[in-house]
Protein backbone atom coordinates (compact mmCIF):
# COMPACT_ATOMS: atom_id res chain seq x y z
CA UNK A 1 0.00 0.00 0.00
CA UNK A 2 2.76 2.22 0.85
CA UNK A 3 4.62 1.29 -2.54
CA UNK A 4 0.98 2.36 -4.37
CA UNK A 5 1.15 5.70 -2.36
CA UNK A 6 4.75 6.25 -3.37
CA UNK A 7 4.37 5.80 -7.12
CA UNK A 8 1.03 7.93 -6.93
CA UNK A 9 3.08 10.90 -5.64
CA UNK A 10 5.93 10.41 -7.83
CA UNK A 11 4.01 10.09 -10.80
CA UNK A 12 2.33 13.36 -9.48
CA UNK A 13 5.92 15.13 -9.49
CA UNK A 14 6.31 14.10 -13.07
CA UNK A 15 2.98 15.34 -13.96
CA UNK A 16 4.03 18.60 -12.49
CA UNK A 17 7.38 19.00 -14.86
CA UNK A 18 5.53 18.14 -17.67
CA UNK A 19 2.68 21.32 -16.13
CA UNK A 20 5.88 23.40 -16.15
CA UNK A 21 7.07 22.13 -19.53
CA UNK A 22 3.53 22.90 -21.23
CA UNK A 23 3.43 26.64 -18.99
CA UNK A 24 6.93 27.59 -20.43
CA UNK A 25 6.44 25.74 -23.76
CA UNK A 26 3.33 28.37 -24.18
CA UNK A 27 4.65 31.36 -22.51
CA UNK A 28 7.62 31.23 -24.41
CA UNK A 29 6.26 30.15 -27.84
CA UNK A 30 8.94 27.60 -27.97
CA UNK A 31 8.18 24.86 -31.09
CA UNK A 32 8.74 22.22 -28.63
CA UNK A 33 6.01 20.18 -26.71
CA UNK A 34 5.93 20.88 -22.89
CA UNK A 35 6.64 17.41 -21.59
CA UNK A 36 9.93 17.31 -23.64
CA UNK A 37 11.27 20.55 -21.94
CA UNK A 38 9.93 18.94 -18.31
CA UNK A 39 12.17 15.80 -19.33
CA UNK A 40 15.14 18.32 -19.88
CA UNK A 41 14.58 20.55 -16.72
CA UNK A 42 14.14 17.13 -14.72
CA UNK A 43 17.31 15.56 -16.25
CA UNK A 44 19.27 18.79 -15.47
CA UNK A 45 18.09 18.55 -11.95
CA UNK A 46 19.14 14.85 -11.40
CA UNK A 47 22.55 15.40 -13.15
CA UNK A 48 23.07 18.79 -10.66
CA UNK A 49 21.82 16.31 -7.56
CA UNK A 50 19.34 18.85 -6.93
CA UNK A 51 17.13 15.78 -6.55
CA UNK A 52 17.85 12.67 -6.04
CA UNK A 53 16.92 9.84 -9.15
CA UNK A 54 15.41 7.60 -5.75
CA UNK A 55 12.80 10.47 -5.30
CA UNK A 56 11.23 9.58 -8.57
CA UNK A 57 12.56 6.46 -10.08
CA UNK A 58 9.69 3.87 -8.73
CA UNK A 59 6.91 6.32 -10.60
CA UNK A 60 9.26 6.80 -14.00
CA UNK A 61 9.42 2.92 -14.44
CA UNK A 62 5.84 2.41 -13.19
CA UNK A 63 5.06 5.08 -16.24
CA UNK A 64 7.40 3.57 -18.48
CA UNK A 65 7.01 -0.04 -18.34
CA UNK A 66 2.89 0.38 -18.34
CA UNK A 67 3.44 2.99 -21.29
CA UNK A 68 1.43 0.69 -23.33
CA UNK A 69 -1.84 1.02 -21.64
CA UNK A 70 -1.29 5.18 -22.44
CA UNK A 71 -1.20 4.18 -26.27
CA UNK A 72 -4.52 2.29 -26.08
CA UNK A 73 -7.06 5.17 -26.27
CA UNK A 74 -5.29 6.53 -29.39
CA UNK A 75 -4.89 2.98 -31.23
CA UNK A 76 -8.79 2.78 -30.89
CA UNK A 77 -8.73 6.30 -32.53
CA UNK A 78 -8.87 4.23 -35.62
CA UNK A 79 -12.78 3.90 -35.61
CA UNK A 80 -12.73 7.39 -36.63
CA UNK A 81 -10.58 6.51 -39.39
CA UNK A 82 -12.23 3.04 -40.81
CA UNK A 83 -12.73 4.57 -44.19
CA UNK A 84 -9.52 5.49 -44.89
CA UNK A 85 -7.56 2.30 -43.40
CA UNK A 86 -10.07 0.90 -45.65
CA UNK A 87 -9.33 2.91 -48.44
CA UNK A 88 -5.56 3.08 -47.70
CA UNK A 89 -4.23 0.55 -45.75
CA UNK A 90 -2.23 -1.26 -47.71
CA UNK A 91 -0.05 1.85 -48.99
CA UNK A 92 0.02 3.16 -45.05
CA UNK A 93 1.71 -0.76 -44.43
CA UNK A 94 3.98 -0.74 -47.31
CA UNK A 95 5.25 2.75 -46.69
CA UNK A 96 5.61 2.35 -42.95
CA UNK A 97 7.33 -1.30 -43.35
CA UNK A 98 9.62 0.20 -46.30
CA UNK A 99 10.72 2.75 -44.46
CA UNK A 100 11.04 1.06 -41.16
CA UNK A 101 13.70 -1.37 -42.81
CA UNK A 102 15.24 1.83 -44.73
CA UNK A 103 16.00 3.33 -41.37
CA UNK A 104 16.82 0.39 -39.68
CA UNK A 105 19.65 -0.45 -42.23
CA UNK A 106 21.15 3.47 -42.25
CA UNK A 107 21.32 3.78 -38.89
CA UNK A 108 22.74 0.19 -37.78
CA UNK A 109 25.85 0.34 -40.74
CA UNK A 110 26.78 3.61 -39.51
CA UNK A 111 26.87 2.70 -36.16
CA UNK A 112 28.55 -0.37 -36.85
CA UNK A 113 31.26 1.07 -38.82
CA UNK A 114 31.74 4.24 -36.70
CA UNK A 115 32.17 2.03 -33.40
CA UNK A 116 34.60 -0.44 -35.17
CA UNK A 117 36.92 2.45 -36.79
CA UNK A 118 37.27 3.93 -33.21
CA UNK A 119 38.64 0.56 -32.28
CA UNK A 120 41.15 0.75 -35.12
CA UNK A 121 42.56 3.86 -33.98
CA UNK A 122 43.24 3.01 -30.77
CA UNK B 1 -19.14 11.83 -16.64
CA UNK B 2 -20.80 8.42 -15.80
CA UNK B 3 -19.77 7.26 -19.34
CA UNK B 4 -16.39 8.91 -19.47
CA UNK B 5 -15.69 6.51 -16.26
CA UNK B 6 -16.64 3.79 -17.46
CA UNK B 7 -14.67 4.30 -20.13
CA UNK B 8 -11.27 4.40 -18.60
CA UNK B 9 -12.29 1.48 -16.34
CA UNK B 10 -12.90 -0.68 -19.99
CA UNK B 11 -9.73 0.77 -21.18
CA UNK B 12 -7.49 -0.37 -18.25
CA UNK B 13 -9.44 -3.78 -17.62
CA UNK B 14 -9.14 -4.50 -21.61
CA UNK B 15 -5.13 -3.81 -21.02
CA UNK B 16 -4.45 -6.03 -18.31
CA UNK B 17 -6.40 -8.82 -20.63
CA UNK B 18 -4.65 -8.24 -23.11
CA UNK B 19 -1.40 -8.08 -21.21
CA UNK B 20 -2.04 -11.55 -19.84
CA UNK B 21 -2.78 -12.93 -23.26
CA UNK B 22 0.76 -11.65 -24.13
CA UNK B 23 2.47 -13.28 -21.15
CA UNK B 24 0.72 -16.70 -21.52
CA UNK B 25 0.79 -17.08 -25.30
CA UNK B 26 4.82 -15.39 -25.64
CA UNK B 27 3.58 -14.89 -29.52
CA UNK B 28 4.93 -11.48 -30.01
CA UNK B 29 2.11 -10.38 -32.79
CA UNK B 30 -0.16 -10.84 -29.76
CA UNK B 31 1.55 -7.43 -28.23
CA UNK B 32 -1.12 -5.74 -26.16
CA UNK B 33 -1.28 -2.63 -28.13
CA UNK B 34 -3.02 -5.18 -31.17
CA UNK B 35 -5.20 -7.04 -28.47
CA UNK B 36 -6.40 -4.50 -26.17
CA UNK B 37 -7.36 -1.70 -28.66
CA UNK B 38 -9.32 -4.52 -30.94
CA UNK B 39 -11.31 -5.69 -27.11
CA UNK B 40 -11.85 -2.33 -26.61
CA UNK B 41 -13.20 -1.37 -30.41
CA UNK B 42 -15.48 -4.35 -30.28
CA UNK B 43 -17.19 -3.39 -26.97
CA UNK B 44 -17.37 0.31 -28.11
CA UNK B 45 -19.55 -0.78 -31.06
CA UNK B 46 -21.62 -3.51 -29.28
CA UNK B 47 -22.35 -1.43 -26.47
CA UNK B 48 -23.49 1.59 -28.79
CA UNK B 49 -21.00 3.69 -27.33
CA UNK B 50 -19.84 6.70 -29.52
CA UNK B 51 -16.11 7.83 -29.91
CA UNK B 52 -16.18 11.06 -28.72
CA UNK B 53 -18.10 9.79 -25.30
CA UNK B 54 -15.15 7.26 -25.32
CA UNK B 55 -12.34 9.85 -26.12
CA UNK B 56 -13.70 11.97 -23.24
CA UNK B 57 -12.61 9.39 -20.66
CA UNK B 58 -10.10 8.09 -23.03
CA UNK B 59 -7.59 11.20 -23.30
CA UNK B 60 -7.41 11.18 -19.28
CA UNK B 61 -5.16 7.99 -20.00
CA UNK B 62 -3.30 9.76 -22.83
CA UNK B 63 -2.84 12.77 -20.94
CA UNK B 64 -0.22 10.47 -18.82
CA UNK B 65 2.19 9.82 -21.55
CA UNK B 66 3.20 13.48 -20.52
CA UNK B 67 4.42 12.06 -17.17
CA UNK B 68 5.71 9.30 -18.78
CA UNK B 69 8.21 11.63 -21.31
CA UNK B 70 9.47 13.47 -18.45
CA UNK B 71 10.08 9.99 -17.03
CA UNK B 72 12.46 9.46 -19.62
CA UNK B 73 14.99 11.71 -17.98
CA UNK B 74 15.59 8.95 -15.55
CA UNK B 75 16.86 6.02 -17.96
CA UNK B 76 19.12 9.30 -19.85
CA UNK B 77 20.16 9.64 -16.30
CA UNK B 78 21.07 6.38 -15.33
CA UNK B 79 22.95 6.03 -19.08
CA UNK B 80 24.71 9.34 -18.94
CA UNK B 81 28.17 7.65 -18.63
CA UNK B 82 27.61 5.42 -21.59
CA UNK B 83 26.02 8.25 -23.74
CA UNK B 84 29.39 10.38 -23.23
CA UNK B 85 31.62 7.26 -24.21
CA UNK B 86 30.14 6.93 -27.37
CA UNK B 87 28.66 10.59 -28.30
CA UNK B 88 29.93 10.93 -31.43
CA UNK B 89 29.15 7.31 -33.14
CA UNK B 90 25.62 7.72 -31.24
CA UNK B 91 24.77 11.11 -32.40
CA UNK B 92 25.94 10.75 -36.28
CA UNK B 93 23.90 7.25 -36.60
CA UNK B 94 20.99 8.88 -34.88
CA UNK B 95 21.07 12.11 -37.03
CA UNK B 96 21.23 9.81 -40.40
CA UNK B 97 18.48 7.73 -39.00
CA UNK B 98 16.34 10.08 -37.73
CA UNK B 99 16.33 12.67 -41.23
CA UNK B 100 16.09 8.89 -42.84
CA UNK B 101 13.19 8.11 -41.16
CA UNK B 102 11.57 11.68 -42.47
CA UNK B 103 12.66 11.69 -45.79
CA UNK B 104 12.07 7.72 -46.37
CA UNK B 105 8.41 8.13 -45.49
CA UNK B 106 7.74 11.02 -47.52
CA UNK B 107 9.36 9.41 -50.24
CA UNK B 108 7.78 6.50 -50.14
CA UNK B 109 4.39 8.41 -49.74
CA UNK B 110 4.69 9.69 -52.32
CA UNK B 111 5.47 7.06 -54.52
CA UNK B 112 1.99 5.30 -53.20
CA UNK B 113 0.51 8.71 -53.96
CA UNK B 114 -0.79 9.19 -50.40
CA UNK B 115 -2.46 12.61 -50.19
CA UNK B 116 -0.52 15.48 -48.20
CA UNK B 117 -2.19 14.78 -44.63
CA UNK B 118 -2.18 11.10 -45.12
CA UNK B 119 1.71 12.25 -45.92
CA UNK B 120 2.47 14.45 -43.05
CA UNK B 121 0.94 12.64 -40.48
CA UNK B 122 3.49 9.29 -41.57
CA UNK B 123 6.74 11.67 -41.01
CA UNK B 124 7.06 10.94 -37.68
CA UNK B 125 6.25 7.62 -37.22
CA UNK B 126 9.13 6.29 -35.81
CA UNK B 127 9.44 7.76 -32.82
CA UNK B 128 7.83 7.61 -29.24
CA UNK B 129 3.67 8.31 -29.54
CA UNK B 130 3.27 11.57 -27.76
CA UNK B 131 6.00 13.33 -29.15
CA UNK B 132 5.20 11.84 -32.48
CA UNK B 133 1.74 13.27 -31.98
CA UNK B 134 3.23 16.67 -31.31
CA UNK B 135 5.56 16.01 -33.99
CA UNK B 136 2.51 15.50 -36.34
CA UNK B 137 -0.03 18.69 -35.38
CA UNK B 138 3.17 20.80 -35.85
CA UNK B 139 3.59 20.22 -38.94
CA UNK B 140 0.27 20.00 -40.33
CA UNK B 141 -0.65 16.17 -40.00
CA UNK B 142 -3.05 14.18 -38.17
CA UNK B 143 -2.07 13.07 -34.38
CA UNK B 144 -3.92 10.27 -33.75
CA UNK B 145 -3.53 8.72 -37.68
CA UNK B 146 -0.03 9.07 -36.54
CA UNK B 147 -0.66 7.47 -33.26
CA UNK B 148 -1.94 4.78 -35.39
CA UNK B 149 1.21 4.66 -37.51
CA UNK B 150 3.69 4.92 -34.68
CA UNK B 151 1.80 1.42 -33.51
CA UNK B 152 2.34 0.43 -37.02
CA UNK B 153 5.80 0.61 -36.98
CA UNK B 154 6.61 -0.55 -33.70
CA UNK B 155 5.05 -3.97 -34.44
CA UNK B 156 7.11 -3.40 -38.08
CA UNK B 157 10.04 -3.25 -36.23
CA UNK B 158 9.49 -5.88 -33.50
CA UNK B 159 9.60 -8.47 -36.18
CA UNK B 160 12.40 -6.82 -39.03
CA UNK B 161 14.61 -5.65 -36.98
CA UNK B 162 15.97 -8.96 -35.83
CA UNK B 163 15.91 -9.79 -39.17
CA UNK B 164 17.73 -6.89 -40.42
CA UNK B 165 20.35 -7.43 -37.98
CA UNK B 166 21.36 -10.75 -38.66
CA UNK B 167 21.43 -10.41 -42.47
CA UNK B 168 23.34 -7.29 -42.18
CA UNK B 169 26.15 -9.05 -39.96
CA UNK B 170 25.43 -6.01 -37.24
CA UNK B 171 28.02 -7.39 -34.50
CA UNK B 172 28.00 -4.08 -32.43
CA UNK B 173 26.10 -4.08 -29.20
CA UNK B 174 25.74 -0.53 -29.25
CA UNK B 175 24.68 -0.83 -33.10
CA UNK B 176 22.09 -3.17 -32.28
CA UNK B 177 20.33 -1.38 -29.69
CA UNK B 178 20.80 2.13 -31.75
CA UNK B 179 18.68 0.41 -34.76
CA UNK B 180 16.17 -0.92 -32.73
CA UNK B 181 15.24 2.05 -30.88
CA UNK B 182 15.76 4.79 -33.78
CA UNK B 183 13.71 2.29 -36.02
CA UNK B 184 10.83 0.93 -33.48
CA UNK B 185 10.58 3.47 -30.68
CA UNK B 186 9.62 1.47 -26.95
CA UNK B 187 8.76 -1.36 -28.90
CA UNK B 188 12.40 -2.07 -30.28
CA UNK B 189 13.65 -1.41 -26.86
CA UNK B 190 11.65 -4.51 -25.85
CA UNK B 191 13.09 -6.46 -28.35
CA UNK B 192 16.72 -4.86 -27.50
CA UNK B 193 16.43 -5.58 -23.83
CA UNK B 194 15.63 -9.23 -25.08
CA UNK B 195 19.07 -9.56 -26.66
CA UNK B 196 20.94 -7.74 -23.48
CA UNK B 197 21.04 -5.54 -21.29
CA UNK B 198 23.61 -2.97 -22.81
CA UNK B 199 21.67 -3.44 -25.94
CA UNK B 200 18.70 -2.21 -24.07
CA UNK B 201 20.49 0.77 -22.79
CA UNK B 202 21.53 1.63 -26.09
CA UNK B 203 17.91 1.41 -27.53
CA UNK B 204 16.43 3.82 -24.54
CA UNK B 205 18.61 6.09 -25.18
CA UNK B 206 18.02 5.79 -29.29
CA UNK B 207 14.17 6.63 -28.78
CA UNK B 208 14.92 9.58 -26.47
CA UNK B 209 17.32 10.74 -29.17
CA UNK B 210 14.86 10.17 -31.87
CA UNK B 211 12.72 11.98 -30.25
CA UNK B 212 14.76 15.22 -29.99
CA UNK B 213 16.24 14.54 -33.15
CA UNK B 214 13.10 14.33 -35.02
CA UNK B 215 11.78 17.15 -32.98
CA UNK B 216 14.72 19.49 -34.48
CA UNK B 217 14.52 18.21 -38.16
CA UNK B 218 10.87 17.68 -38.84
CA UNK B 219 10.54 21.51 -39.10
CA UNK B 220 13.55 21.70 -41.82
CA UNK B 221 12.86 18.34 -43.89
CA UNK B 222 8.78 18.55 -44.01
CA UNK B 223 8.89 22.06 -46.38
CA UNK B 224 11.48 20.19 -48.44
CA UNK B 225 9.07 17.08 -49.00
CA UNK B 226 6.27 19.05 -50.31
CA UNK B 227 8.17 20.75 -52.63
Amino acid sequence: MIKVFKILIQVAVLYFFAIIGNLLSSILHLPISGSIIGMFIMFAMLYFKILPVSKIEMGASFLLSEMLLFFVPSAVGILQYKEAVFNYGTQFLLVICLSTITVMIVTGIVAERFSRQKERYR
Amino acid sequence: MLVSFLCIIMTIVSYIIAKFIYKKSKIFILTPLIIAPVLLSSCIILLGIDYTDYDKGGRWLTNMLQPAVVGFAVPLYKYRAVLKKHMRVILVSMSSGAIVALASSGIYAHLVHLKNDYLLSLLPRSVTTPIAMVISADIGGVPTMTAIFVIVTGICGLILGPIIIRFFHIREKLAKGLLLGMGAHGAGTSKALEFGTEEGAAASLAMVLAAVLTLIFAPIITPLILL
